[in-house]
């Protein structure tokens, strides 16, 4: 068995008198595409807030490479490797596509302002561009490179999210609902994107409530009902759990 | 090697032009200089930071007094008092950068006009130090290696002052820095999940131009050779944020363009409107932000780069 990456250890969260994330343990191998599912509430985006550091949890451990990151702010949680997309697009409204996956790159420039301001970074500035453009194409936003991102349609902005976050070199990448309001094509589309970066090495930890998107792409799956683990497996495991057919299949198969 | 060619070019040319103007063109030109410097730094805090602060004139005011205290006041040679006001200039910054950055956008204004508004104040009751109201006059700059520098040779070292600052911020620009300045300005939290650290960078941001027009307030202190309180008012902080909308925020042509046509409109207008020229600009202001957001440059934009 594949080592963790990441490990959560009775990860807790209340927001006021509603418990949205209670005692949860799981763990992401190296490698691996990990789905964590589970109905609208279940506590899904609450967990990828507190793991990425957006919200401050009130009990439990995260380790990431075997190192506590849980109150660490986001951006030293971006520097150690683990990246994250939104499940709203957020691009940066100002920058071209590339500029907006330059960023991305942040944390893997090493020239200091004064090494900018004396125009000794220029090396390192191409070769950060070249990684971006690698990564723009990856998603196959290629041909839209030098555009203003309002000229992209949802489905590329949903693309650019995930090469932005590709860029910081991530050893562990956080979808939020990757697939939420796309075309089935787009989704197909998405699918074999995440699909090819499992495929370098890089583990994928995906919150998803859709069932016919995420049970194909993920190795093992997470499944969260109330905030807390109810079901933990295989897809195959997963889709014939009882207690899963009742919290969610049974659900969607009334939907 | 074709860069440097373009900025060797551009500093003979711009400095050949104080050669050929009468002394009383000669001091505008200079000042219409200094007005750029201030815009492209104000721009790079204002447009591509996205930090609404009224200070950049204090800091001006700021770095013109305190080399003229460092050197005439105390006595101290001239490249010490120099490190020395750009030192109270970062350390001003820092102090009121640090606080309110961790808060909303809108204390940040509030701060900076607190500040503007306390340097004056300072200015005012600072007594033998500042000179109070009639501030500091009758000084002149100290021979640098024996060589009194006067006249158009003091225009060329505004030009030098322009282009090196012009050059610092288009660097700072176009590198991780300023892409990380723009993207906290566009989407802090994203900016934040990018590994990009949002407080620091705009605390740096805040610093680094902030010592830039102080760098500029030094150079202005030998233009009229006076320093006082009336100079650096809070109206030509508007004024500024004025230039940087008019000509285009975010862009360091439209600062230039903005602080171009802003500077040299009231001469036009003086002999037709006299001292009115206030309203025009404040009707110029309402056009851009109702009709063109973008600025005279983002006019430009369009008329090249049409989009269909």
């Amino acid at each position: 068995m594949r080592s963790a990456i990441l490990e959560v250890k009775g990860l807790s969260k209340r927001f006021g008198g509603l418990t949205a994330v209670a005692n949860l343990g799981f763990e992401v191998r190296e490698g691996e595409i990990l789905g964590l599912i589970g109905p609208n509430g279940a506590g899904k985006s609450t967990t990828f807030n507190l793991i990425a550091g957006a919200h401050a949890a009130d009990g439990g451990q995260v380790a990431f490479r075997g190192v506590p990151i849980l109150g660490l702010p986001p951006h030293e949680i971006a520097k150690r490797g683990l990246m994250r997309t939104f499940q709203h697009n957020r691009p940066f409204e100002g920058l071209t596509v590339l500029e907006n996956v330059l960023v991305g790159g942040h944390t893997r420039f090493a020239s200091s302002l004064w090494k900018v301001i004396a125009g000794a970074d220029r090396l390192e500035e191409q070769q950060r561009r070249r990684q971006a453009e690698r990564c723009v194409e990856f998603v196959g936003l290629g041909e839209l490179r030098d555009a203003a991102v309002d000229r992209l349609s949802f489905g590329q902005g949903r693309l650019l999210e995930i090469a932005r976050a590709l860029a910081g070199e991530p050893k562990l990448l956080l979808l939020d609902e990757p697939a939420a309001g796309l075309t089935l094509a787009e989704a197909e589309r998405i699918a074999a994107v995440i699909r090819g970066i499992a495929a370098r090495g890089i583990a994928v930890l995906l919150i998803e409530h859709d069932m016919h998107f995420l049970l194909p792409l993920a190795h093992r799956v997470v499944v969260l009902n109330f905030g807390a683990k109810i079901a933990e497996g295989t897809p195959g495991e997963v889709r014939s759990h009882p207690a899963v057919m009742d919290a969610y299949l049974g659900h969607a198969a009334a939907v | 090697m074709r860069a440097i060619a373009g900025w060797l070019a551009a500093a003979v040319v711009l400095s050949a032009v104080a050669f050929f103007l009468s002394s009383y063109h000669n001091d505008v030109y200079r000042k219409l200089l200094l007005w750029v410097a201030l815009a492209l730094s104000y721009n790079f805090l204002f447009g591509i930071s996205g930090q609404v602060a009224f200070s950049h004139f204090a800091f001006y005011g700021i770095g013109a007094y305190a080399v003229v205290i460092f050197l005439f006041q105390l006595g101290m040679p001239l490249p010490l008092a120099m490190l020395l006001a750009i030192a109270v200039c970062a350390l001003i910054a820092l102090a009121v950068a640090i606080p309110s950055t961790r808060l909303e956008g809108f204390y940040l204004a509030l701060a900076t006009l607190a500040l503007a508004q306390l340097f004056i104040v300072v200015l005012n009751e600072g007594g033998t130090i500042t000179g109070g109201t009639g501030g500091i006059v009758a000084y002149r700059l100290p021979a640098i290696f024996g060589v009194h520098i006067s006249g158009p040779w003091y225009t060329a070292v505004i030009v030098m002052l322009v282009l090196a600052t012009y050059a610092v911020l288009w660097r700072l620009d176009r590198s991780w820095f300023g892409r990380a300045c723009r993207a906290v300005r566009d989407n802090p939290e994203a900016a934040a999940a990018m590994g990009v650290n949002v407080a620091r960078t705009k605390v740096i941001a805040f610093t680094l131009t902030s010592v830039l027009a102080g760098i500029a307030g030094m150079v202005y202190a030998f233009v009229d050779n006076t320093v006082n309180p009336p100079i650096f008012g809070l109206e030509n902080a508007f004024l500024l944020l004025f230039m940087v909308i008019i000509g285009g925020a975010g862009r360091h042509a439209g600062a230039v363009v903005g602080a171009v046509l802003l500077y040299l409109l009231p001469f036009v207008l003086s002999p037709l409107i006299g001292h009115h020229h206030a309203l025009v600009f404040g009707v110029l202001m309402v056009a851009a932000i109702l009709v063109q957001p973008r600025g005279l440059i983002g006019i430009y934009d369009a008329l090249r780069h049409p989009r269909g």
